[in-house]
């Protein structure tokens, strides 16, 4: 997986699941912790691409 | 019981578990029966180290007079064991024309410093914080 957008979400998927274990004790805890992190930070990786898209380079 | 684990550890072996929490992603936590811990660890942050490289990312060299080659270094060199085994065998050259090569970079650095935030959990668990 080589994209853009799919290296972004395979390193939001490890630094979540490393942050929940770190973070949360149980498993379900860390499941759901995990979960919402991920969303987060592929959401706010869209959010600010987007922000950044009528930006000149 | 994770009062009984502070109160079994003693002060060197504090600095043992951490050693060993370095040299080997989630050995801290596996040493201190935190097996999902450790196994997660162990799993997730080799992976990513390896997929770092996979992705054409490089191992940077101590570099006093390249600042943020040498902060590079040490970000790189928190992975512990499996960094030495790259260098060893020869991978982590890095081609900086590659298209994947600051994305390598990134996962590579990071993976080190998980593995530093890693190691302070497994201070804490020994010192009884946790």
């Amino acid at each position: 997986m080589t994209s853009h957008f799919g290296m972004m979400v395979v390193f939001a998927l490890f630094v979540s699941t490393v942050f929940a274990t770190l973070m949360r004790d149980q498993p379900r805890e860390q499941l759901l912790f995990g979960a919402r992190l991920l969303v987060g930070f592929v959401g706010a990786g869209v959010l600010i691409g987007w922000l950044l898209y009528p930006l000149p380079l | 019981m994770r009062a009984t684990t502070a109160d079994r550890t003693q002060p060197a072996a504090i600095y043992l578990i951490c050693a060993a929490a370095w040299v080997v992603p989630g050995l801290g936590h596996l040493l201190q029966g935190r097996r999902q811990k450790g196994i997660i660890f162990l799993v997730a942050l080799t992976l990513m180290f390896v997929y770092g490289l996979w992705l054409e990312g490089r191992l940077f060299p101590f570099q006093i007079s390249e600042p943020l080659v040498a902060l590079a270094f040490i970000a790189d060199l928190g992975i512990g064991l499996p960094y030495f085994i790259a260098k060893s065998i020869g991978v982590g050259a890095g081609r900086v024309v590659a298209i994947t090569y600051e994305y390598g970079n990134a996962f590579v650095i990071v993976a080190g410093l998980l593995n530093m935030l890693v190691v302070l959990d497994a201070f804490d668990i020994a010192k009884g914080r946790k």
